[in-house]
């Protein structure tokens, strides 16, 4: 049996009612869970749910670089695989990886370079390995993210966190955190990513149309989202650790 | 067998300057230059008037320095530091060994050559003996020079170094192994004198066990992995010595 589903896309973005395909405000993000030290092998991990995103990340290093002629004297280097399962999306993905996987991989190591001190660990490589087991629109932010939570799992010592969120434009609407629906059938979509050490914008994709002063409001809105994403990061690094805390006080009030 | 070492390793986790407060990498520690000074594992901002952290850890203001102490992470290689070894390769002129490290140990036949100084066949030469080692070796090495570009060097001459035949290696967290020293080395005495175990805790996270029976050696291993996993809690030897009496009573072991 050949299971047929066409490729189409609503005609429309927006409900009757005034709000999104999936029930959200304009400037609403999907529902987001974090949480590190999920892979026991790996010096640092961490996995999301990004909304339906599901991606896992693990971090090796430092270690010496294999192949060896890629090592730098002067420094170390960062290297990122970003890879999709071949299940993540709707038509089988091609296990090998392709000219998009390339791409992000080299802007998500781009994105995180700045925050990393690299210059402290000549000829060594910090390796982070990025798994896409559910897609849906807006996977380089969500794995931007996961992958600044991964290497604070690890102990690699970083100037600060890195957190990244999608805003666009649907149907002539500025929205924040768009979906793999929206990605494709809206007019614009603009990823965005912070180094907070200095506030400054790390990545910054575009496609589609956009006017000026939409784009400077996007901007202002990507801020808010982020602040948000942020907070949610620094729980679920701090969260394994106090919850010992807790329990450890527990222990010692019951035995006093 | 004693460590030298470990009664002077300070356990900066149970210092009382030593908040409980966890901190992450960026976040603001303090914004008042005139009275604190960055310290370890913290850094000025980019307009340097605020001490942001660069790890996760534990925040700690001693001596006007505010430093943050790691809660994880990985082993660099310092000078005078004793390490658990494993042979990996081997070639005539030296042999590569894993210190879980960014490099590998190299291990030069020169630093193994032990002296000795007994008689021989009646002649009164000193002749020098070397220990050989195979891969798979497991050493108890001693750092002698290690910098942040060349792979350190190790020597197996001295007090307690050498090749380990018995006993158990386990790993745990590099920064977590001052705390299973303990104060002044309160918390590895307890641990010893609780077991019965030979216990030797080396600075790249690899402590090796060897006690009379295996029950006693389990007991001390699921106790440091205890240790490990609740290094950023407060009055943890009390506690340990706790679950330590009350898992002996369970499994049936003195």
């Amino acid at each position: 049996m050949v299971l047929l589903i066409q490729d189409e896309y609503p005609e429309k973005l927006w409900r009757d009612d005034g709000k999104r395909l999936d029930g959200r405000e304009p400037y609403d993000l999907r529902p987001i869970k974090m949480e590190v030290d999920v892979i026991k092998n790996a010096d640092g991990s961490a996995y999301i749910e990004w909304g339906n995103n599901k991606i896992f990340a693990s971090v090796y290093g430092p270690r010496e670089v294999h192949p060896h002629h890629l090592a730098k004297p002067d420094r170390g280097i960062l290297r990122v695989f970003y890879r999709m399962a071949t299940f993540s999306v709707f038509d089988r993905k091609r296990p090998a990886p392709g000219r998009r996987e390339k791409e992000i991989s080299m802007v998500i190591g781009d994105c995180l370079e700045p925050v990393l001190f690299l210059e402290l660990y000549p000829g060594t490589s910090f390796e982070i390995f990025i798994e896409v087991v559910d897609a849906d629109g807006g996977t380089r932010c969500a794995s931007t993210t996961v992958a600044a939570l991964a290497l604070a799992d690890a102990g690699v010592p970083m100037r600060s966190l890195v957190t990244s969120c999608a805003v666009g434009k649907i149907d002539g609407k500025l929205v924040t955190d768009l979906s793999g629906v929206e990605d494709k059938a809206g007019e614009a979509d603009l990823p965005v990513s912070i180094t907070w050490f200095n506030d400054e914008l790390s990545l910054l994709q575009f496609d589609g149309q956009i006017s000026q002063p939409e784009l400077e409001e996007c901007l202002d809105m990507a801020k808010d989202a982020l602040d948000k994403v942020y907070n949610l990061q620094l729980d679920a690094l701090k969260r394994k650790y106090i919850k010992i805390q807790e329990e450890a006080e527990e222990m010692g009030g019951a035995t006093d | 067998m004693e460590n030298d070492d470990e009664s002077e390793t300070d356990d900066e986790f149970e210092d009382e300057e030593t908040s409980r407060e966890i901190v992450a990498p960026g976040e603001i520690l303090s914004e008042d230059l005139d009275t604190y000074n960055p310290g370890r594992g913290t850094i000025l901002n980019k307009k340097r008037d605020k001490i942001i952290s660069v790890l996760v850890g534990l925040k700690q203001i001693k001596n006007q320095y505010i430093n943050v102490i790691p809660l994880n992470g990985f082993y660099t290689a310092h000078p005078g530091d004793k390490v658990i070894a494993i042979v990996v390769d081997k070639n005539p002129v030296k042999y590569r060994c894993d210190i879980n490290a960014k490099y590998q140990g190299i291990l030069k036949p020169k630093n193994t050559i032990k002296y000795n100084k007994k008689r021989r066949r009646g002649k009164y030469h000193e002749k020098p003996d070397t220990e050989k080692y195979e891969i798979g070796n497991v050493l108890v090495a001693k750092i002698i020079s290690a910098d942040r570009l060349n792979s350190p060097e190790l020597t197996t001459v001295g007090k307690y170094l050498g090749k380990k035949t018995d006993g158990i290696i386990i790993q745990i967290d590099p920064p977590k192994v001052p705390r299973v020293i303990g104060r002044s080395g309160s918390m590895i005495k307890m641990l010893k004198k609780a077991t019965n175990c030979n216990i030797f805790v080396t600075q790249n996270g690899r402590i090796w066990i060897k006690g009379q029976d295996i029950e006693n050696e389990r007991l001390a291993i699921e106790a440091i992995y205890k240790i490990e996993a609740q290094a950023h809690t407060t009055g943890l030897t009390d506690r340990m010595e706790e679950f330590i009496k009350n898992e002996k009573e369970k499994r049936g072991i003195n």
